[in-house]
């Protein structure tokens, strides 16, 4: 049923993070009326997370760089004039209208638990919505869909053990709720953040007793590529020396080439056993090693979250350094589903600060649709940004053959190892069932993974790397599972509208 | 959380789905879903040559897309609205077949070999205004006419049987029969079987058209798919929710066409309702499966989508649906919807199987059955027989599929 009644706006952001909130204040800055949601309880998104409910900042310069970029972005977007929510899911997206409810606690000004202000037809102010008994489809002119990424979900035997976490979960504890997670914790990873995770970690006083880099150490060629391409990026190439730097100093061992193979231990983790790969991050027989730790944090980069766009039916392309599939934008940032536009990790995960320009040139592309500014405006405002985001593609290009994912990445799993940790379906069983079929979907019903909690977001890749292993295909060439609203699980209470009609069952 | 094992004879990866078409076969079926794999079953091991044709994988569209739910009982869609006693003549047969199915899946899992998930928990069909319970009460003397064993309760008896029960439901319909099996499983399962027995099957075969030829009595029909071509003596029809498009190819027609469903999925909980729930007077059926799950449906529309993609998700569904299970059943408003699923039906015009012979087109033969998967397995042996010989009544006239359909019900 497509209804006109219910709030609206002239653009609602999605995701609160670096892209989220940038755009929000280039485009309230333009008139847009401006809704941003965030289902957190804090803004920021993962890389300018804000302390959580609860905590209150005396010293801000103490919570870092990120934190305070995080609160200047906040800052312009409310001084705009945007509305920001926390504590608000976005379960379903059809066309431009979202499906919302208030999943969770929400801090901060502009904000209340279980109660969203939108814009209503007449009055801005006139129109409250109580969010915390059902759910409010919020009819916007343009959607951006800033959803970020989260950890490449890497399954290795013992990935399922207690004490093994993933990077941004640990960099969340400690962000968030300022707390370390082990007393000698190894990190497993790669990519640029591999080396500002254990940084990081270590700057908050956690033991970092081991890091690994699945990567090769940087050599002349590459470095001769990064400063070609460093034009305008020396601040990313500063930070990069600046996380080796601290981890030297804090005498924290990192080692190239190698990647965790498995966790050991019987009830949590004891031990994180390692060993050498080659350049597709392949196994090097024979170099095994351990280490006794109490925590292992694995991050082999990001993927992005797409189930919002696969909701709206964008079309998508692959590039697994990017994180896998993603979305197709033009170059105001327009996916190819109308009205819905994209900016952030989630479009392909290349960082926060790309991340913000993408965001404001999306506003920018949402201002110039909707007629807030001409064409030519726009594009005159674009130009810095569009210049800033060429200058950080050729330096992401150039880290390539740093940073590229290897394939071996999906092939840790032995035949016993839990892949889909939801149901407890065993690599073997993918197995057997990926020999029938080359459709995920088909694997999915016969084993049931990707039927639990996290709705197929952990396993969804490794069931698409079996299915592509066995067919003698690449993981681009496998379909993903159907993409379904909730994307996330919501009370069947809230979902719950006593005033939609049961016209009985044949009545068309 | 609860392990569903995939047996591993029950893939029909040992037989090559994608090997080239046989030249020539007595019987194509075509469609694989729940009705097709059955059929090929059960004329498989009557000694029958049959070849089964999917255009996809198997029991990828209604089959494995429903709620698994047997319903024996006397249901919403049954009736007319013109009242039970009305209908009575044409529900009293729709019973009896209930009934014949009810015991053909007890059998089952015991006829397959195979775990099919098969639970017969019992089914509570449930009124909540007067005129709901009045309809109740009639139409469990017509089931207990027909040889269904069902009852009515109400007051403290059904507070003692049915605690979880909002206040509101002012009686229910017992069918002890009733129950669930695992949708997934089961036609896989007929097809594994139909295959040991000397079936073969063939995936990501699209029947494209079916040539006739009355003069060659063996091999009348030759059907040309996108994996080459069979010469057939005979073809049945179990497309399903497609079985007029492919009705159309021989100038037939089917009077069938594809609805979208929706269902609620929940995450795990404690067991706490034993009993499938149905409504007589809204769109519900609602139950825990054996993970602890909720599954919620009962006939609200999904939204077609132009091929390839499926059906979509319509939120109004999702909110109407959820609003009835948390009305008849309270505590169930705190319990998170992990996923929703859309699945598709085949709807007849008057609900009823399509199951027999075209006397325009001998050798020709359709099986389709609305609520499909609750009378795939029944129709799909009575087809069997009938085109095996073995059935000296024939098939009843009410599915013949050239039928007056005298009355469309709302």
């Amino acid at each position: 049923m497509s209804t006109s009644a219910g709030p609206t706006c002239d653009l609602l952001i999605i995701g609160g993070g670096p892209a989220g909130l940038a755009a929000a204040g280039v485009a309230a800055s333009h008139g847009l009326r401006t809704v941003l949601v965030d289902e957190r309880p804090t803004l920021g998104g993962q890389i300018y997370r804000q302390p959580g409910p609860g905590f209150v900042v005396h010293d801000s310069r103490k919570l870092g760089a990120d934190y305070l970029r995080g609160q200047a972005l906040v800052d312009s977007a409310r001084r705009a004039g945007a509305r920001l929510y926390t504590g608000m899911s976005v379960v379903s997206l059809r066309g431009t209208s979202a499906v919302l409810f208030a999943s969770g606690p929400s801090s901060g000004p502009g904000s209340s638990v279980g109660r969203g202000r939108f814009f209503g037809d007449g009055d801005d102010e006139d129109l409250v919505v109580t969010t915390s008994s059902t759910t409010t489809t919020l009819h916007a002119g343009r959607v951006l869909v800033a959803p970020g990424a989260y950890d490449r979900p890497v399954v290795f035997p013992g990935w399922t053990l207690p004490g093994v976490i993933t990077a941004g979960g640990a960099q969340a504890l400690v962000k968030a709720s300022r707390v370390v997670p082990g007393d000698r914790v190894a990190f497993a990873g790669s990519g640029p953040l591999a080396l500002a995770f254990p940084a990081q970690l270590h700057h908050y006083g956690v033991n970092v007793v081991l890091a690994l880099e699945a990567g090769p150490p940087p050599g002349p060629r590459s470095l001769l590529g990064l400063l070609l391409a460093a034009p305008g990026n020396l601040e990313l190439l500063r930070d990069g020396a600046r996380y080796r730097l601290q981890l030297q100093r804090g005498g924290v061992p990192l080692r190239y080439r190698r990647v965790i193979v498995r966790a050991e231990g019987d009830d949590r983790v004891e031990a994180m056993v390692h060993a050498a790969v080659d350049a597709n991050w392949r196994v090097v027989p024979g170099s095994e090693q351990s280490v006794a730790v109490d925590t292992v944090c694995v991050g082999y980069g990001f993927v992005p979250s797409i189930e919002l766009f696969r909701l709206a039916g964008c079309e998508f392309g692959y590039d697994e350094d990017l994180g896998g599939p993603v979305v197709e934008v033009d170059e105001w940032r327009r996916t190819t589903a109308p009205g819905v536009l994209a900016a952030g990790d989630g479009t392909g995960v290349r960082g926060s600060a790309v991340a913000a320009d993408q965001g404001r040139l999306a506003a920018l592309g949402a201002a110039v649709d909707l007629g807030f500014i001409s064409a030519t405006r726009g594009t005159g405002l674009a130009r810095p940004l569009r210049r800033r985001l060429c200058a950080k593609e050729r330096f992401r290009r150039a880290l390539r053959p740093l940073f590229g994912v290897g394939q071996g990445v999906y092939e840790l799993a032995t035949p016993e190892t839990i892949v889909c940790r939801c149901e407890e379906v065993t690599l073997a069983r993918i197995d057997q069932a990926a020999a029938a079929t080359r459709d995920p979907n088909v694997v999915k019903s016969y084993t049931r993974a990707g039927m639990g909690l996290c709705q197929g977001r952990n396993c969804q890749w490794q069931v698409a790397a079996a299915v592509a292993r066995r067919a003698g295909l690449v993981v681009p060439q496998v379909a993903l599972m159907t993409a379904r609203p909730p994307v996330r699980p919501v009370p069947l209470g809230i979902v719950a509208d006593d005033s939609v009609p049961d016209e009985g069952l044949f009545v068309r | 959380m609860t392990v569903v094992e995939v047996p591993s004879l029950l893939l029909p990866a040992d037989e090559d789905l994608s090997a080239p078409l046989p030249a020539s076969t007595d019987v194509v079926v075509i469609g694989g879903g729940l009705a097709g794999c059955a059929l090929a079953y059960y004329l498989a091991k009557c000694g029958v040559e049959v070849v089964l044709l999917e255009r996809g994988e198997l029991n990828r569209e209604a089959s494995g897309t429903n709620a698994g739910s047997f319903h024996f009982q006397i249901a919403l869609h049954q009736l007319t609205g013109s009242g039970v006693e009305s209908d009575r003549a044409r529900l009293l047969g729709d019973v009896r077949l209930l009934a014949a199915a009810a015991e053909v899946w007890s059998g089952l899992e015991g006829e397959l070999g195979a775990d099919l998930g098969v639970h017969v928990t019992g089914g509570l069909m449930v009124a909540e205004t007067a005129d709901e319970l009045e309809t109740l009460v009639t139409k469990q003397r017509i089931e207990q006419e027909a040889g269904l064993s069902t009852e009515v309760l109400t007051g403290a008896e059904l507070r003692n049987f049915a605690p979880y029960l909002a206040e509101g439901v002012s009686g229910a319909c017992y069918c002890a029969r009733e129950g669930h099996a695992n949708p997934l499983l089961a036609a896989p399962a007929f097809a594994a079987r139909a295959i040991e027995a000397g079936g073969r099957a063939r995936t990501h075969a699209t029947v494209i058209g079916i040539q006739q030829d009355g003069t060659r009595p063996l091999s009348r029909f030759k059907v040309l798919t996108t994996a080459g071509s069979i010469e057939a003596h005979r073809v049945v029809n179990a497309a399903g929710a497609w079985a007029r498009e492919i009705a159309g190819l021989c100038g037939l027609d089917l009077p069938v066409r594809a609805e979208g469903l929706h269902v609620n999925v929940t995450e795990p909980r404690e067991r706490v309702l034993t009993p499938m729930v149905q409504h007589i007077g809204r769109r519900l059926t609602l139950k825990q499966a054996a993970n602890g799950t909720f599954i919620i449906g009962g006939g609200w529309p999904a939204r077609p989508e132009r091929a390839p993609l499926r059906y979509s998700v319509r939120w109004q569904s999702a909110a109407g649906n959820a609003a009835v299970a948390v009305r008849v059943m309270p505590a169930l408003a705190d319990v998170r919807v992990m996923h929703m699923w859309t699945g598709v039906w085949a709807s007849s015009d008057d609900l009823m199987p399509i199951v027999g012979e075209f006397a325009q087109c001998p050798g020709y033969f359709a099986c389709v059955a609305p609520t499909g998967f609750t009378l795939g397995p029944i129709v799909a042996q009575m087809l069997a027989e009938a085109m095996a010989g073995r059935s000296p009544g024939g098939l009843p006239a009410e599915f013949r599929p050239e039928r007056e359909v005298a009355l469309a019900r709302n």
